[in-house]
């Protein structure tokens, strides 16, 4: 289910300039035809056509809009806790703190764990990025990174290195090495550069590309090795906040939510985007895949939190309460996809059902706002990062 | 004359077919629009046509069925999740009590 995208990439000859390349449908006076990158940008470029003004591309486009939301609305025909109510109501939780890491000197603004279900790297306004071993809550490694707020850190599928970048707008990769000779700043390969701080990074399925979000309104995909930038993604009006990869092993896609109340789905190989979703009324500082890779969940700074189903194209579900005015700065689904782990700016977090859209749970502990929430990949616990200088792990 | 050239071969035809003054005003049109350095925002606007044209012609399933299959996955997995059938505790790293000590 989770390698369904929603474009099939067809790769052939331009109809333009024949050229073999990755194609895209461009409509042309209602004719589909079949462009390359290029010639599309070639197109869009050129002068007006007879009948073309600004002004009439604007009514265009805003007519489409219109025919969009006609078309979203029309498949709207029932809402997901609807049918969700011949569900089984989830028992009364006890989630406690089962360890907490102590030893970063100023806020954790972001965290990851490993493949291995036990280790943790998290990032720090002071520069610090620490590796730790969850279960006996020891630091294996801690590099100083030159630049203050590291937003974004990423551990390697493999284990064997992490990467972290913040307000020095790139992304550098260490190796992570076992000899106590080495100092690991040495080591640093830095692979990502953007036009403003780098708010978010992952690497895809192996160790060899990186993603990467940035201020600068960007996303773009890196190889590790030579530094190459592989694919960038435009779109986004605003910064981009968060990013998230589709979770299928065949999977070219993933979601960004930024700070233009956007969420958008783009296609890894081709940098176009797929689907754009906009109902959000602020910020969208997370976003995670559904486990099944068909629906996304955003957090945002309007106190809300909700899921998008990418094949009917819409929101399907809100989690929100009045008694929550803070915003959400992390989410993260629990392993079945039947929980919605969310990070709040008022030191809580919430645990809520997804299927029926209401709140199962809130956990207290944090001293200050939670910034960072990650469940593990075997799903046994989750961990939290907040501004209280600590990292809770929850089970 | 020598300016029709410069226009693509679908619209040239089209200039022609139409009487003198109004092509002459939509070349000027075209002219002013060119020089006042919009063809940025004429490509940006292009663009966006573009993208939502794409996005309007898409494939989409309804709610319903979209949403059972969120539920269907949910039920197929829930027995293995950790966090709701919870694991007994000598089986989660995190809830056992064991303590890493070791005697000296």
């Amino acid at each position: 289910m989770c390698d369904q995208t929603f474009l099939a990439i067809v790769f052939g000859p331009c109809d333009k300039c024949s050229n073999e390349k990755p194609l895209r449908a461009v409509y042309i006076k209602s004719e589909q035809l079949s462009y390359c990158s290029l010639c599309v940008e070639m197109m869009a470029t050129e002068g007006l056509h007879e009948n073309e003004t600004l002004a009439s591309l604007k009514n265009e486009a805003e007519s489409l809009k219109g025919k969009l939301e006609e078309e979203r609305a029309k498949l709207h025909d029932v809402e997901l806790h609807q049918v969700a109510e011949r569900v089984e109501a989830l028992g009364q939780f006890v989630m406690k703190t089962r360890r907490t890491l102590k030893g970063h000197g100023n806020k954790v603004l972001c965290m990851d764990w490993c493949k291995d279900k036990r280790r943790i790297v998290s990032s720090s306004q002071d520069g610090k990025v620490i590796v730790w071993d969850s279960f006996t809550t020891n630091k294996e490694h801690a590099v100083t990174m030159p630049c203050t707020w590291v937003m974004a850190c990423a551990y390697a599928p493999s284990g064997c290195a992490i990467a972290c970048g913040g307000l020095d707008n790139k992304c550098s990769v260490y190796p992570l090495t076992f000899d106590k000779n080495e100092n690991m700043a040495a080591k640093k390969k830095s692979v990502a550069m953007h036009t403003n701080y780098l708010s978010a990074c992952s690497f895809t399925n192996s160790d060899m590309q990186i993603l990467t979000a940035s201020g600068d309104g960007t996303c773009a995909l890196w190889d590790v090795e030579s530094g190459q930038l592989l694919q960038s993604f435009h779109g986004h009006g605003a910064d981009v906040l968060c990013l998230d990869l589709a979770p299928s092993e065949t999977g070219n896609t993933f979601v960004s939510g930024g700070c233009d109340k956007k969420a958008m789905v783009w296609d890894m190989r081709s940098g176009q985007c797929i689907q754009s979703f906009e109902t959000h009324d602020s910020d969208i500082n997370s976003v995670r895949y559904y486990p099944s890779g068909d629906a996304f969940a955003s957090g945002s700074d309007d106190a809300t939190c909700r899921l998008y189903d990418l094949r009917a194209d819409r929101e399907v579900a809100i989690y929100s309460k009045e008694s929550i005015i803070f915003g959400a700065s992390s989410v993260d689904f629990s392993l079945s996809g039947r929980l919605l782990f969310a990070g709040y700016n008022d030191y809580t977090i919430n645990v809520w059902d997804v299927l029926k859209g209401s709140r199962v749970s809130i956990l207290f502990g944090h001293e200050n706002r939670v910034s960072t929430l990650r469940v593990s990949p075997d799903g046994t616990a989750f961990c939290s990062g907040s501004w209280d200088h600590t990292l809770r792990i929850w089970a | 004359m020598v300016m029709l050239l410069h226009v693509k071969g679908t619209t040239s035809l089209q200039a022609s077919q139409v009487s003198g003054t109004p092509a002459k005003a939509v070349l000027e049109n075209k002219m002013k629009e060119l020089t006042s350095n919009s063809t940025t925002s004429i490509s940006q606007a292009r663009k966006a046509v573009e993208q939502l044209k794409m996005e309007a012609y898409m494939d989409r399933m309804k709610v319903s069925k979209a949403a059972a299959d969120l539920l269907a996955y949910c039920d197929a997995h829930i027995g293995e999740d950790p966090l709701i059938i919870p694991v007994p505790a000598s089986e989660n790293p995190f809830r056992e009590k064991k303590l890493f000590c070791t005697i000296l």
